[in-house]
């Protein structure tokens, strides 16, 4: 065969020059796939801690940003013999992974001898959360995420004293309809606000991430391209933000809406949507306050957290493992596999990931922002208070927050479809299309892309 | 025997064309046949079912189903257009611009100061990754805030902010100057190269028959440069037709994308996200190639003028001259040692 | 003799020539500038304003960012370094060869191999990226550098330009010349033709170790291993995912990253401006 005959020449080549080829795999090796720095550090932290165990790390590091990890990462699984250990998923596309065409990859949890059902209990893990990491095929864990992504709304204390006399997270609740499943109250708000020359969000980008996951059914049903009347309602919404003028229409991930966060933008912006790793990631650098000065400035402190007017998950790293992989493992190796993913998305005693996570303790305690964490038993007995929020416990809205959300509105392709439809979103609010219009342009998109079928 | 001598350099051709050959034919060879080959077969999807022919819903082979499902993609179409469009917007701007500073670097009657510096300075935005390039023009038109924004404002050219992202003109002429502006000093390098393969002696000659530099350029420089700039004409139009670093990452996660969706992107987005689809971006693909094809041949069909169509007889004709000549001699130095020998 | 030189017109034109090319000049400088001072700001400072004139204080944080995230810029550059280089000497050289047998030889298939290779250049680069890293994974070619390298030995662009620039600029008599002096095909090559085209080789050489050096995808996609890791592949590192990026670290692994490519093109671009003066050798 043509291919036989291919792979003997490239052999010889290879052999030629003396270029290792692939490695053997070595025992005692912990492979880890990743896209960030970040569930690799965690490994590392647990086998530094466990030294006895006598097991090394190593990691392959793919970033998102230019679109190579997922190509990367399923190679890796399809190879079999290179596949890795624990690999890391993000929310965006964790669905292909865990209920979609690359679940089958996934060993489950308890294929790698964790008691996953009694597990999930004892931790109180958010019900999205195992829902995302549920395989529907067998209905087993394959993947759980260490942060609780359930989303609250983050406001500006100064703003709201000025315009409603408190700041009070529960009167200001109220002011916006925190928990209504209904945007009404939020108009209101709005337009209180803008008579203070306040905007009340940023952008649309911010409203988005609420309308998407309080939409009743997914992007797919039965195979066809189904539009939530909750979902397209962004666009009556983002138009509604726009004419109104009660936004400064930013970008998200853009500079003006980082500005917007430190009180620079075109006019103050009373809040932002978003889970925990939003202030711990994004808004705690932006607000103004450099590590490196003890004095807050910009909007440090100035913030607040309170129910949004509906419920929603945003983001989140989940992590897995490759049932090729775990069935090359001898026991031993398979039991060290085990307990690092229990420690980190399982575990609650005061040394687990989640607790150090949680209390901001875990890169040695290095300024790092408290975070939400998967387990709500964790959260129970950590305290959430903050600087940035004033001394607020962020737990106090953030652990219900997990409840509203849900995983059950999700698709395998929800990152695709969801870039076309704010495009169009994006085209109706700048008067390029009407309505119709924008609509059409949707569908036209999708059809391209997924293989769904589209009316 | 001396037949066999006299094209004896001819295998010298052979052999040094062979590494070529060899390394395309490993390298390349099996990736090529493998898109063609997938182009007609079910491949589709993370793990593709057991691969196949397309079939109808009858279960009828049906080979160019992939094909006809990318000819009547109205996104398809789109993006053609849209490839089309943004090379045109930054190839004429382009070949004009390396042209007046390849020319006016090369005459020593302009004689314009720190031209080495000038020269070496227009190629270095090649040199910075598309990536880069593309964060750094999407902060410069950013909305709201951003510098152009600023500038516009201050000079009291616009009142209120632009929103250059959610403009098709705007996003494709933004495009179409970052394309200019990394490539126009890569194309000026190019036709400096090629002006200077110019025989001296033809300015000379029309420098003796008193033309100027405008008729210089027109009737000594142009001609003269047919094949560079078909060279040129060729590449970008190849490169222009795989866009897609810029048009890719430029306002990544925002703006008007629709417009600046180039086929390549197309052919990426078929294979790499929603449904993978690799049957249809290897058919994608394939169609891509014929276009790139066609043109191609039209464009040398252009640039072929009668002068060129002459001068290839007249090759031929001195390469037969030579031959015979080559011949002749050998049979002389024969004859010679022959008679030598006697 | 032309005494117009002089006139207020021409020193107007002049003028306008000068401030257009300086313009064009400040309009190549200024992204190297903005990354250069975009290495010295933190990450907020860019994302709330990203374009800067003036440097900040954070370039000592920015490296210590380099540090915790296992970017090693010595073996980011030797990697770097081998692909890119191993690269653009096969691809100047082979090519040159490949050129030199279509321009010298009269050989049958002559015409029918360069339109293979124009044909072969017009092959969208989507059509074998999918079944070329498939296939490295095959034949286990993953995590080295074979695959980045030798491809270039086939580099049908810079054939074509090779062709076009000796078409003229190599005559056929000097070659004919060495054969009476006894030269070998070979030596020919190497000793007579490759210099006449120094000029040549120079430019392609900048193109080819350029787009080398800056290729991400295929060695993303090929090289797993961190210590096979490129310059370009460790920067995208530092970029993460967008929802924490560090963002001055990242202008600062570029900053290091465009360096040693600076200093090829220069070393290199003395070839050009020196072609240059060779070519207005005249009158």
């Amino acid at each position: 065969m043509k291919k036989k005959l291919l792979a003997a020449l490239l052999s010889v080549a290879m052999v030629a020059t003396l270029f290792a080829g692939c490695g053997k795999k070595e025992e005692k090796v912990i492979n880890v796939m990743a896209f960030t720095d970040e569930v690799p550090k965690m490994v590392q932290a647990y086998l530094d801690a466990h030294k006895d165990l006598g097991y090394t790390m190593k990691e392959t590091i793919v970033a998102t940003t230019d679109g190579a990890y997922q190509p990367a990462l399923d190679e890796m699984l399809k190879s079999k013999d290179q596949a890795p250990d624990i690999y890391a998923l993000e929310a965006a596309f964790v669905l292909k992974y865990t209920q979609g065409s690359a679940s089958e990859f996934a060993a489950t949890y308890d294929s790698l001898g964790i008691e996953t059902a009694s597990a999930l209990k004892a931790a109180e893990i958010a019900t999205y959360a195992s829902e995302i990491g549920t395989r529907p095929s067998d209905k087993a864990v394959v993947a759980l995420p260490y942060q609780a992504t359930g989303g609250c709304f983050i406001y500006r204390r100064s703003l709201a004293k000025d315009t409603w006399g408190t700041d009070d997270p529960a009167v200001i609740s109220q002011k916006i309809g925190g928990g209504s499943q209904s945007w009404d109250q939020f108009w209101v708000a709005a337009e209180e606000l803008k008579a203070k020359g306040y905007g009340i969000i940023s952008g649309d980008g911010d409203i988005w991430h609420a309308i998407e996951n309080s939409s009743d059914q997914a992007w797919v049903v039965d195979g066809k391209l189904t539009i939530d009347p909750k979902r397209e309602a962004l666009l009556d919404v983002s138009k509604k933000l726009k004419d109104n003028n009660y936004h400064n229409e930013t970008q998200d991930w853009q500079d003006a809406w980082f500005a917007d966060m430190k009180g620079e933008g075109e006019k103050q912006i009373f809040g932002f949507f978003g889970p925990a790793w939003l202030i711990n990631y994004t808004m705690g650098d932006n607000c103004g306050n450099d590590k490196n000065t003890p004095e807050p400035e910009g909007t440090f402190g100035d913030w607040a957290v309170t129910d949004s007017p509906v419920g929603f998950c945003w983001g989140g790293t989940y992590v897995a493992s490759a049932k090729s992989a775990v069935e090359n493992m001898s026991d031993d190796k398979k039991a060290v596999v085990a307990d690092i993913i229990k420690w980190i998305t399982l575990d609650t005693d005061e040394n687990s990931l989640q607790y150090q996570w949680a209390n901001g303790t875990f890169n040695g305690g290095d300024g790092s922002t408290k975070d939400t964490v998967a387990s709500a038993a964790v959260m129970k007995k950590s305290d959430g208070s903050t600087g940035f929020l004033g001394g607020q416990n962020m737990f106090d809205y953030f652990v219900p927050a997990g409840d509203y959300a849900t995983g059950r509105n999700m698709t395998e392709y929800d990152e695709t479809i969801n870039s076309c439809w704010r495009e169009a979103v994006r085209a109706y609010v700048a008067g390029n299309v009407d309505r119709d219009g924008a609509i059409a342009q949707f569908k036209e998109a999708v059809k391209s892309k997924v293989d769904i079928v589209v009316e | 025997m001396n037949k066999k001598k006299g094209v004896s350099y001819a295998k010298w051709g052979y052999i040094f064309a062979l590494p070529f050959c060899i390394a395309y034919l490993i390298f390349m060879v099996y990736p090529i046949i493998y898109t063609v080959v997938i182009g007609f077969t079910n491949m589709k999807g993370l793990i593709p079912p057991p691969l196949d022919f397309v079939r109808d819903q009858a279960g009828n082979i049906d080979l160019f189903a992939n094909f006809r499902a990318i000819l009547s993609d109205s996104m398809f179409k789109l993006n053609l257009g849209n490839t089309f469009l943004v090379w045109g917007m930054n190839f004429l701007p382009q070949i004009v611009l390396a042209l007046v500073l390849a020319v006016m670097f090369t005459n020593n009657r302009t004689k314009i100061r720190g031209q080495g510096f000038f020269k070496v300075v227009f190629y270095m935005p090649n040199i910075i990754t598309a990536a880069t390039i593309a964060m750094l023009f999407t902060s410069l038109f950013a909305y709201k805030m951003g510098p152009v924004n600023d500038l516009l404002k201050t000079l009291g050219i616009i009142e209120t902010d632009i929103n250059f992202s959610v403009s098709a003109v705007a996003s494709r002429l933004i495009v179409a100057f970052i394309q200019f502006w990394m490539w126009y000093g890569y194309t000026m390098i190019i036709l400096i190269s090629g002006i200077l393969g110019i025989s001296p002696e033809l300015f000379e000659a029309a420098d003796i028959d008193g033309a100027n530099g405008w008729q210089k350029f027109l009737y000594v420089t142009l001609p003269n440069l047919k094949t560079i700039m078909l060279y040129t004409l060729v590449t970008s139009m190849i490169g222009g037709m795989q866009m897609f670093d810029i048009p890719f990452l430029y306002n990544s996660n925002g703006g008007d994308k629709r417009s600046i969706r180039t086929a390549s992107i197309y052919i990426y987005e078929k294979a790499f996200s929603g449904s993978n689809w690799y049957n249809q971006a290897a058919a994608a693909s394939m169609i891509m190639f014929l276009i790139i094809g066609v043109l191609a041949v039209i464009i040398f069909f252009m640039l072929r003028d009668k002068d060129e169509i002459a001068q290839h007889k007249i090759e031929r004709a001195k390469e037969k001259e030579f031959r015979a000549e080559y011949k002749r001699v050998l049979k002389e130095q024969k004859e010679k040692a022959k008679g030598g020998a006697n | 003799m032309d005494k117009k030189k002089n006139s207020v017109g021409s020193i107007v034109a002049r003028f306008f020539i000068y401030f257009f090319l300086i313009l064009l000049a400040a309009l190549s400088i200024l992204p190297f500038w903005i990354m250069a001072v975009n290495a010295t700001r933190n990450t907020p400072q860019i994302q709330q304003h990203a374009l800067s004139l003036l440097p900040s204080v954070h370039i000592k944080t920015n490296w210590a960012v380099f540090e915790a995230k296992s970017f090693a810029p010595m073996t980011g550059f030797m990697n770097s370094m081998i692909v890119s280089a191993g690269a653009t000497l096969l691809s100047v050289y082979f090519s040159s060869l490949t050129a030199y047998s279509i321009v010298v030889y009269r050989w049958k298939f002559r015409r029918a191999f360069f339109t293979f290779i124009m044909a072969v250049l017009m092959i969208p680069s989507q059509v074998v990226t999918i079944g070329f890293y498939q296939m490295m994974y095959k034949v286990g070619l993953n995590n080295n550098f074979l695959p980045l390298i030798l491809p270039s030995i086939a580099a049908p662009a810079v054939v074509f330009y090779m062709k076009q620039y000796m078409e003229p600029a190599l005559p056929l008599e000097i070659v004919q010349a060495a054969r009476v002096d006894g030269a070998g095909e070979f030596f020919t090559f190497n000793r007579i033709a490759l210099p006449i085209m120094k000029p040549a080789i120079a430019t392609q050489a900048i193109f080819a170790f350029v787009q080398k050096w800056n290729e991400l995808f295929m060695p993303t996609v090929l090289l797993t291993d961190s210590k096979k890791y490129t310059m370009p592949m460790m920067v995208s590192l530092l970029k993460g995912d967008i929802y924490k990026t560090e963002l001055g670290s990242v202008y600062l692994g570029l900053t290091l990253t465009v360096l040693p490519l600076f200093v090829v093109y220069f070393l290199l671009s003395k070839y050009i401006i020196a072609g240059v003066a060779l070519g207005s050798v005249k009158g």
